[in-house]
C-alpha cells in the first residue's frame, strides 16, 4: 500500500463539552478522527465515543432522521448529526454544540422537560367533534381533508425549531414553533373539535403573539414542517377569535 | 446523588446582526421603516396641498431637490426589498390552500401574490397618468 494511502486523512471536530460536576462552565475540547467519504457527524462521534473518549455524551436513536434524538449546533446551525455528512461541510475543523436555546444537561445532551409539557399542554390528540361507537365505524376523512394537516404531522420532536428561534431564546416559555405545529396538526384535522380548547395555548402571554416571523424554524426543519406557518396562521385564527369574542357577548 | 446542574448560555446581546438569517431578518424589519418615512412624504404632501399654492410649490421645490432625489431612490430600493420578503412570507401567514386535493406550494402563492400586486400597482400608476394628462 502506497505511503499516501497510509497517511490516514483525519478530521478536526471542536466539541463544546460541559461536565457538571467538575466544570464550571462549558468549554471547548478538540478531537481528531479519521475521515470518511460516508461519514456523518453522529459516526464521527461514535468514532470518539468508541475510541477516544468515552465520557463524550450526546443522544442517538435511528441514525436515519426519524427518531430526532442528536439535533446539534454544526457549525453553528442546527441540524441533526446523523444526516449532516462530514464531506457537505466547509473544509477545516467542524464546531459542535448542543442545541442553542436550551439549558445544558452535559456536553452536547440538553433539557428537554419543558418541550414536552409544552408538548402535553396543546391537547396532542384527536378530540372528536361528534364521538362514534366502535359499530358506527372509523372517522373518515377525504385525500384533500388530510392535505390540510398532513405535513404538520411529520414533526419529529428534533427541536431544531426551537435553537433557531430567537424570541424562544429570549423567552423560554414561548410555546415556541415545534409545539405550535403540533397544535396545528390537530386544529386543522377534519376529525378533530378540540379548537377551542387549545386556544389559550395560542393566544395567551407565551402563545403565537411571541413570534416576529424571523422564519429560520422552518427553514432549518429537517422534515419540512413548516412550523413558522403552523405559528403564524394562528395569529390569523387569534385576532380572529379576539373580534368573535365581541360578537359573542353582543 | 444528582450531579445535575443544568448550565444555561446567556443569548448574545448582539444576536439581531449575527451574518446570516437573523441580520437578514432585521433588515428585512427595518425596511418597513422605509415605508413609514415614504407614507410621511405623501402626508406631508397632502399636508400641504391643504394649506395652499405657495406652500405646495415650496413641497413640490423638496421634491426636486437633490436630497429628496436620493432619499426617494434609497427608499425606492428599501421598499422593493420590503415588498420582496413580503410576498416571500405571506404563505406562511395563512392555511394552507388545497387544490386538487394537493396543497399549493409556498412558491407558487408567492408568484401569483406578486404578480397580483404588480398589476395593481401598474394599473394605479396608468390611473394616475390618466387623471393627470
Amino acid at each position: 500500500m502506497p505511503d499516501a494511502a497510509l497517511a490516514a486523512k483525519t478530521v478536526e471536530l471542536r466539541i463544546l463539552r460541559y461536565r457538571p460536576a467538575s466544570d464550571e462552565r462549558p468549554s471547548y475540547e478538540s478531537f481528531h478522527v479519521p475521515y470518511s467519504q460516508e461519514m456523518s457527524v453522529l459516526e464521527a462521534l461514535q468514532s470518539i465515543k468508541d475510541t477516544l473518549d468515552g465520557s463524550l455524551s450526546f443522544r442517538w436513536s435511528c441514525r436515519m432522521a426519524v427518531c430526532g434524538s442528536c439535533g446539534m449546533m454544526i457549525n453553528g446551525k442546527p441540524q441533526l448529526a446523523c444526516s449532516t455528512f462530514l464531506r457537505n461541510l466547509p473544509p477545516g475543523p467542524v464546531t459542535l454544540e448542543p442545541l442553542n436555546n436550551f439549558p445544558i444537561e452535559r456536553d452536547l445532551v440538553v433539557t428537554v422537560g419543558d418541550f414536552v409539557k409544552k408538548i402535553e399542554s396543546i391537547y396532542p390528540y384527536i378530540i372528536p367533534k361528534v364521538p362514534r361507537t366502535i359499530e358506527e365505524g372509523a372517522y373518515l376523512q377525504t385525500p384533500a381533508q388530510m392535505a390540510a394537516y398532513e405535513s404538520f404531522s411529520d414533526c419529529i420532536n428534533c427541536m431544531l425549531c426551537y435553537a433557531a428561534c430567537p424570541q424562544f431564546g429570549e423567552n423560554p416559555d414561548f410555546i415556541g414553533p415545534g409545539a405550535m405545529a403540533l397544535l396545528q396538526r390537530y386544529n386543522g384535522d377534519s376529525r378533530d373539535g378540540g379548537q377551542r380548547l387549545r386556544l389559550d395555548q395560542i393566544h395567551g402571554e407565551n402563545g403565537v403573539w411571541s413570534c416576529t416571523a424571523v422564519g429560520y424554524c422552518s427553514e432549518v426543519c429537517p422534515k419540512q414542517v413548516d412550523p413558522a406557518n403552523a405559528v403564524n396562521q394562528n395569529k390569523t385564527n387569534s385576532a380572529f377569535d379576539f373580534f368573535l369574542s365581541f360578537v359573542r357577548k353582543a | 446523588m444528582s450531579e445535575r446542574r443544568p448550565y444555561r448560555r446567556p443569548m448574545p446581546s448582539n444576536w439581531w446582526w449575527a451574518p446570516g438569517p437573523y441580520r437578514a431578518y432585521t433588515i428585512r424589519e427595518l425596511t418597513g421603516v422605509a415605508i413609514v418615512i415614504y407614507g410621511a412624504v405623501l402626508l406631508a404632501g397632502l399636508i400641504s396641498l391643504a394649506s395652499g399654492p405657495s406652500s405646495y410649490a415650496g413641497f413640490l421645490a423638496f421634491l426636486k431637490s437633490p436630497f429628496s432625489l436620493l432619499l426617494h431612490l434609497v427608499l425606492l430600493a428599501a421598499v422593493v426589498y420590503h415588498v420582496k420578503t413580503w410576498f416571500e412570507t405571506l404563505p406562511k401567514t395563512q392555511p394552507k390552500i388545497i387544490v386538487d386535493g394537493k396543497p399549493v406550494p409556498a412558491e407558487q402563492i408567492t408568484k401569483y401574490a406578486t404578480m397580483v400586486a404588480a398589476g395593481c400597482s401598474l394599473a394605479l400608476i396608468l390611473l394616475v397618468m390618466g387623471v393627470a394628462r
